[in-house]
């Protein structure tokens, strides 16, 4: 498994400790040099003291030079040697220092001499340093005279302090090498703290504690999409959960009340044979047909919803057909003395006929059930760039944040769910068959508690052959209104 | 006992309750939160079957007010809720049970008459006064080693007195904890009643054992006290 933290860890050091090297490497380079620079500085000042003592005669080149005149060049403790040389190769001086022996012949000009490495004579290593230079001239002499020079000296000294740059700079390599593999580690672990305190949050989230939220306000800039995400996922899964459980409660609910009603009729029944009346018989029959009522709707939601496939349509005249749909909802209507408004535009659209007149049924029966008595009840179907139908009661109980539970399955405002007659279903169907036939079905409650249930098919089509101004609709018992340019034949509902 | 059944299912009050009253409890019934809570309020109940999800005002918090008025009448929760955070939440509530449903009625009993048993303070089955023997599991009653055939209302009163023994229990509790609110307060059901336990009470001993006590109710004693009448 890749760990950020040993990847940089890894990558951290590797680069730390390699440009560590470098830097150490180009210092220690640099002092060298400096030590060298001045170690040769050393030795061309000796070299020209010596230049200086040789001076052109008449005759000759003399060289005006006492080996005791500069220390280390005698032969007491020989350090220092010169050889200096005529044109032709012949010895003119050399240092006592140096014995019988001969320095290195190599030359550079005055101004660039040549400066090299070198066995002494003593056998020790030395360094030494050649030119060529013009002897000063005396008693008005002229002659252009060229004198050879080199100059070696003992360079213990020089190595011994390189040996001590170099140690100094590896003594200090391993103490940045082992602060950097100390320090980097928890530079690191300490960075991604937060990293770490995420991951152990995250690894606490059950679905027990799902309501928990990360504190996006603690992170740090980088981790605050992170925790932001985190959170939303969080709130979808808890909210998924919820719905779960409430569906779980509710189904629950459905199935074990009649249960507990028929095994509690029959058990006291059987145990007590003379409280068993005509009422019983009935009653197991209503439970029965409530059981089946539940269990045919519930399948009918299992079997849409795994029916992926879009059910073949056909074009639906709208009009005539919600009115036919809505025939057997105005007895109730009235009975509930509801004041029923009907505007339909003569429209047409693509879809299965018996999943709309389904759809249709659920919307107005759920209309007719829960507006109050002598309330409202407006049923639209208009065409914008969509087509679609509107059915808008008033619901007293509800609210807001119930509209996004509507189609939930089981889902009932009265948590008691005591009514008989409603599973909390319909909802869920119609909008699984809407979803079937590639319609929409929504919900919208507006600031006056007016619910508007919205069945919506985008690809609008009208059918122009059906709009026929002036015509009637077939429904005796409700406001009617036709489509723009059908006048408006209000009918009040009996 | 006196048993408050809070239930909006109309069915299962009416299976629920006619099993209650037929093992002898006096049942009032309420369909919704409200009318559960006014009646709760009002009597004084031994067990209190309570539904969680009801009209008007849900299970949890009528246990809740019941609690916060300082009732302490046993509740067994009946519900379709059946998760263990339902039952912690019930419990928690100050349920003193928990039945998830569907159930068995015999079960439902047997736990009404446990916490029936709890509202007395003893965990014994069985009631000794003498030689009197109540065994409140079997519902059975025996004198001197003699069995005693008892109606569901008597053994109930019989078992009532005996839960109180050597209390004077007035006519007003009896009625409150055996008989239910059909019963007219003005009538002397309770007098007839404990004349009926003494009859078949003294058919199987000699001594009597429910003593009258003028003016203020009946008391279940083993020896005859010196001021009472028989």
């Amino acid at each position: 498994m890749i760990s950020i933290r040993r990847l940089l860890t890894r990558r951290l050091l590797g680069t730390t400790l390699g440009l560590l090297a470098l830097g150490l490497t180009a210092l220690l380079a640099l002092a060298c040099h400096a030590v060298v620079h001045q170690f040769d500085l050393a030795l061309r000042t000796k070299a020209l003291a010596i230049s200086t003592v040789a001076v052109v005669t008449a005759d000759s080149v003399r060289v005006e030079f006492s080996d005791r005149f500069l220390r280390g060049f005698d032969d007491k403790r020989p350090r220092d040697f010169f050889q200096l040389w005529l044109p032709n190769g012949t010895t003119l001086a050399r240092s006592e220092s140096l014995g019988d022996a001969t320095l290195p012949h190599r030359l550079g000009t005055y101004e660039a001499p040549v400066y090299f490495l070198c066995t002494l004579p003593t056998g020790r290593p030395g360094r030494g340093m050649g030119f060529v230079f013009k002897p000063k001239q005396i008693n008005g002499i002229n002659r252009p005279v060229e004198v050879e020079l080199v100059v070696a000296t003992d360079r213990e000294d020089l190595d011994e302090t390189l040996l001590q740059l170099a140690g100094l700079a590896a003594g200090c390599g391993i103490l940045l090498l082992g602060a950097t593999v100390w320090v980097v580690p928890r530079v690191l672990r300490r960075g991604l703290a937060p990293l770490d305190r995420l991951g152990e949050q995250a690894a606490g989230i059950e679905a027990s504690s799902l309501a928990a939220r990360f504190p996006v306000g603690d992170l740090p800039e980088e981790l605050q999409p992170i925790g932001l995400r985190l959170n939303d996922l969080l709130a979808r899964l808890q909210q998924s959960f919820e719905r779960e459980r409430r569906f779980s409660s509710d189904l629950a609910h459905e199935l074990r009340t009649p249960i507990a009603e028929l095994r509690s009729l029959a058990e006291c029944a059987i145990k007590w044979p003379e409280t068993r009346d005509t009422t019983t018989d009935t009653d197991v029959l209503a439970i029965a047909r409530h059981m089946e009522g539940l269990t045919t709707r519930m399948l009918s939601l299992v079997r849409s919803e795994n029916n992926h496939s879009s059910t073949p349509t056909e074009m639906v005249a709208l009009m005539p057909f919600a009115e036919e749909t809505w025939k057997p909802f105005i007895e109730r209507a009235a009975a509930k003395s509801l004041k029923v408004k009907i505007t339909l535009a003569p429209l047409k659209a693509a879809a299965d006929p018996v999943l709309l007149r389904s759809i249709l049924t659920n919307l107005f029966d759920n209309a007719v059930e829960y507006a109050p008595a002598a309330g409202e009840i407006c049923i639209n179907l208009e065409s914008n760039a969509d087509i679609f139908f509107r059915v808008t009661n008033r619901a007293e109980n509800l609210e807001t944040s119930d509209v996004a539970k509507l189609f939930d399955p089981l889902w009932r405002k009265e948590a008691a769910r005591s009514g008989g007659q409603h599973f909390g279903l319909g909802l869920s169907l119609a909008r699984t068959f809407a979803t079937a036939m590639n319609w929409t079905l929504g919900a919208h409650l507006d600031e006056q508690r007016n619910l508007s249930l919205i069945l919506t098919n985008v690809p609008a089509m009208r059918d122009k052959a059906l709009e026929v101004p002036g015509e009637n609709s077939s429904l005796p018992t409700s406001d009617r209104k036709t489509a723009p340019g059908h006048s408006p034949q209000p009918t009040p509902a009996p | 006992m006196r048993v408050l059944f809070v239930e909006d299912s109309p069915r299962l009050q009416k299976s629920v309750g006619t099993a209650l009253r037929k093992s002898g409890y006096a049942v009032d019934l309420a369909g919704d939160g409200e009318e559960g809570l006014w009646l709760a309020l009002s009597h004084d109940y031994d067990v209190l079957v309570l539904d969680i999800m009801l009209p008007k005002r849900d299970g949890l918090s009528l246990l809740a007010e019941l609690r916060r008025k300082e009732r302490m009448v046993h509740v067994l929760l009946l519900t379709a809720r059946d998760t263990v955070l339902d039952r912690v939440q019930g419990l928690q509530a100050g349920a003193d049970d928990y039945l998830v449903k569907p159930f068995a009625l015999e079960e439902l009993l047997a736990r009404v008459q446990a916490l029936g048993r709890r509202a007395y303070g003893t965990k014994r089955p069985r009631l000794v006064v003498g030689e009197l023997e109540i065994d409140t599991g079997a519902r059975s009653v025996q004198r001197n080693g003699q069995s005693v055939e008892l109606t569901a209302r008597e053994y109930l009163l019989l078992e009532y007195l005996a839960r109180r023994r050597g209390e004077v229990v007035s006519r007003t509790e009896i009625e409150a904890h055996i008989y239910d609110d059909q019963v007219d307060p003005m009538s002397n059901v309770v007098d007839s009643a404990i004349c009926n336990l003494r009859k078949r009470l003294g058919a199987a001993g000699e001594t009597g054992l429910i003593h009258t006590r003028r003016g203020l109710g009946y008391i279940l004693v083993e020896t005859t006290p010196a001021s009472s009448a028989p």
